[in-house]
């Protein structure tokens, strides 16, 4: 018998008792949309955490931090490796690095035009900008000829303020600690693309009792200027380490002998990073799996290893139990819905026995017989999935355009950006409806070996 | 036809014994019977004598208890369900009392049910379909349902059901027991004349002995026992 044909009569049957099939139905499509909403609301949790962790930081970046490390509970357990040139060869030859670069910081008052602010200077391997995911939104890379070149955050430019400013605030509050007043006024945001181009002067150690009283050291070329995206980065400046390194031996020339001596000089202590040492190592890794393995391989090899992955793994767990809870409320409608599916099959059974045994006496097999019951429960569960992921679509969006902020879901992205109360991704939407399919074939087995079994004498005697 | 010396149908001691609690009903009992190729044979008898036992097990709907049918030289007994299912889909055709039309389909749907089972293409189904309809006189009731068709109609339906596949024996138990009279005879006449055209064999079940002047042979049944056998 051709398959199409038992679709068709499948399909007819359904609709001789149209009432009932709508009913149950029904119940396949409130099933499957209490399933695929319920799993849609933990899914848009778990998409809120990781945009917001996108912003801060790429989750295939591995970075590994000078001092104490900790294990998971975040107790300390001993200082770190030190984090010198052998360390960074070290971890460049590991499984799945893609690209390594150390970081030396160093922070300075700076002067841009008629503005001044301090910012946080971090050299770093130019050729590895790239590969290590900063991205521009203006200007170019450093390459090996430049000299003095900065790519600087976009957000840089707002921690500068106008000297005539600092000025009058200097007269008003006569002596005040220059670092202090930039925490006080909101500095004026300055458009990334205004930067480009510009000359960042590094200022030399003010001299004492006048923080106004400083000269430039050396003269910065703005050459690019970071994506907004990157908001890990936001207010820092890079540069190459070799010269960030004679840039701070100069600014150290500067210092007030009275200042020098506040600079710790505990060499012996494995916990402090030596002078030369570096704040922290960026390692890139090929993926966010491959960072988690990463981050544990530099773990367990004694460094400070922390990454995105690492902490969207923990959310991912809450989420997941979250996920499991939700989706069984769900599960149980659809499990209502499977025994409506069940029952209406049966008692179909019971109304067409004879029926059944017209067929079997005119030629029908048992296979027939079965896969027509089969069909028509599976129709129920693929019109009742299909309605029901339609109808999920419709609620999902629904409450996106409330946003019911009140309910209070965790992770509002930035600024003006609504919060995703509901997210449906396809493979939600496509396993919903096999999973409706499936859940009506399941119901309809039983039913469907009834009806095989049935002895055509048995179903052709009946009334007589 | 091939063979066309040989009976179509042979039994040997075909016994059907039923247990009703303590009981045993022994309702067909050690029938020796043999149906001649291309005849009408009817089997006559009282209710409760065991005709229709008798036809369900010459059609391989039942199984005996003891004994065999032997049909086309097939043991009927030997088969699986499966292969039985097959067997009628090719050779036999069923008329009943009650017509057992399926009441979700048009007359020509229900006459061309035994060819979807078959794998027989649409196409093809209706047209063998509405030839024979045509030819019963239906041809402008084809989109009926059975609902929508008079007992007679009905009657014609399910003897076009049971030819469309062009079986060796059209098997019929009692189909005008829910007729009157007039039309009673007008089915027998139509369906006596179709089946010589086509060279079926008939087996048919009644008690009627208007309906059984039509046959060719007649065997009387009592008691599960054939009187006059074969
Ligand atoms: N499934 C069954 N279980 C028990 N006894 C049965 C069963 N089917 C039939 N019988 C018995 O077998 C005997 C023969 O029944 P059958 O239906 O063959 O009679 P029949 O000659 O066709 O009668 P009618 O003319 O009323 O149709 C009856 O006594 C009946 O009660
Ligand atoms: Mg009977």
């Amino acid at each position: 018998m051709n398959k199409w044909d038992i679709l068709k009569l499948a399909y007819r049957n359904l609709w001789r008792r149209k009432g009932r099939t709508i009913l149950t139905t029904l119940g396949v499509v409130i099933g499957t949309a209490s399933i695929v909403v319920m799993l849609s609301l933990g899914l848009a949790i778990t998409e809120n955490q990781r945009k917001n962790m996108e912003r801060w930081g790429n989750l295939n970046i591995v970075r590994v931090m000078a001092g104490m490390r900790f294990d998971d509970k975040g107790q300390p357990i001993g200082a770190g490796k030190p984090l010198n040139d052998e360390a960074v060869a070290e971890i460049r030859s590991m499984q799945g690095v893609v690209a390594v670069s150390p970081a030396y910081v160093f922070g300075g008052e700076v002067r841009m035009e008629r503005k001044r602010g301090y910012i946080q200077l971090v050299g770093i391997d130019p050729s590895q900008m790239q590969a290590l995911e900063f991205k521009l939104s203006q200007g170019r890379y450093i390459t090996p000829e430049d000299k003095n070149a900065i790519i600087i955050g976009y957000r840089v430019g707002n921690n500068l303020r106008d000297e005539r400013e600092l000025r009058r605030m200097m007269a008003s509050k006569g002596r005040a600690i220059s670092t202090k007043i930039m925490s006080v006024s909101r500095p004026q945001p300055v458009e990334p693309a205004e930067l480009l181009g510009k000359r960042l002067s590094l200022l030399s150690s003010p001299s004492e009792g006048n923080p106004m009283d400083v000269r430039p050291l050396v003269n910065l070329e703005v050459v690019g200027v970071l994506d907004e995206k990157d908001m890990q980065r936001a207010y820092e400046a890079y540069c190459s380490i070799d010269e960030l390194k004679q840039i701070k031996k100069m600014f150290e020339k500067t210092m007030q002998p009275a200042q020098k001596s506040g600079i710790p000089r505990q060499r012996n202590d494995p916990n402090q990073p030596g002078p030369d040492d570096y704040q922290y190592i960026m390692v890139r890794a090929s993926d966010v799996g491959e960072a988690k393995r990463l981050s544990d391989a530099l773990k367990r090899a004694g460094y400070n290893a922390w990454s995105m992955a690492d902490s969207l793994e923990g959310i991912e767990k809450q989420t997941r139990t979250m996920r499991a809870i939700l989706g069984g409320i769900g599960g149980i409608s659809l499990f209502v819905a499977a025994l409506g599916i069940a029952n209406t099959m049966v008692m179909s059974i019971y109304e067409r026995t004879r029926e059944i045994g017209i067929m079997k006496v005119i030629g029908a097999a048992v296979a027939d017989i079965r896969i027509l019951f089969l069909s028509e429960a599976s129709l129920i569960g693929l019109i009742g999935g299909t309605l029901g992921v339609g109808l999920s679509y419709v609620i999902s969006y629904v409450m996106n355009d409330l946003g019911l902020r009140f309910i209070g879901m965790p992770g509002p992205a930035g600024p003006g950006e609504k919060i995703m109360v509901s997210l449906i991704p396809p493979w939600l939407a496509i396993a919903a409806l096999g999973f409706a399919i499936a859940v009506g074939l399941i119901s309809g087995v039983y039913p469907a070996n009834r009806a095989a079994r049935l002895r055509p004498v048995k179903a052709i005697r009946m009334d007589y | 036809m091939e063979n066309s010396g040989k009976p179509v149908i042979q039994t040997r001691s075909l016994t059907k014994k039923y247990r009703l609690g303590q009981e045993i009903v022994v309702a067909v009992n050690e029938v020796n019977l043999t149906i001649p190729r291309g005849k009408f044979v009817c089997i006559m008898g009282v209710s409760g004598s065991g005709k229709s036992t008798l036809l369900h097990l010459l059609a391989g709907l039942d199984r005996p208890t003891k004994g065999e049918v032997d049909f086309e030289g097939y043991n009927l007994s030997a088969m699986s369900e499966n292969q039985m299912a097959a067997f009628r889909r090719k050779y036999m055709g069923f008329i009943f009392q009650t017509y057992n039309l399926i009441p979700a389909l048009s007359a020509l749907e229900n006459v061309a049910l035994p060819l979807l089972f078959a794998g027989v293409p649409q196409k093809e189904r209706d047209k063998r379909a509405r030839e024979l309809l045509v030819q019963l006189g239906l041809g402008d009731r084809l989109k009926n349902r059975p609902s929508q068709l008079s007992g007679g109609q009905q009657q014609r339906v399910a003897i076009a059901r049971a030819l469309i596949n062009h079986p060796r024996v059209v098997f019929a138990d009692e189909p005008t027991g829910n007729l009157d009279s007039h039309t009673s005879k007008e089915v027998m006449e139509l369906l006596t004349r179709l089946v010589y055209e086509r060279g079926h064999t008939l087996v048919m079940v009644t008690h009627d002995p208007n309906v059984a002047s039509y046959a060719d042979f007649v065997f009387h049944m009592r008691d599960g026992q054939i009187l006059n056998g074969g």
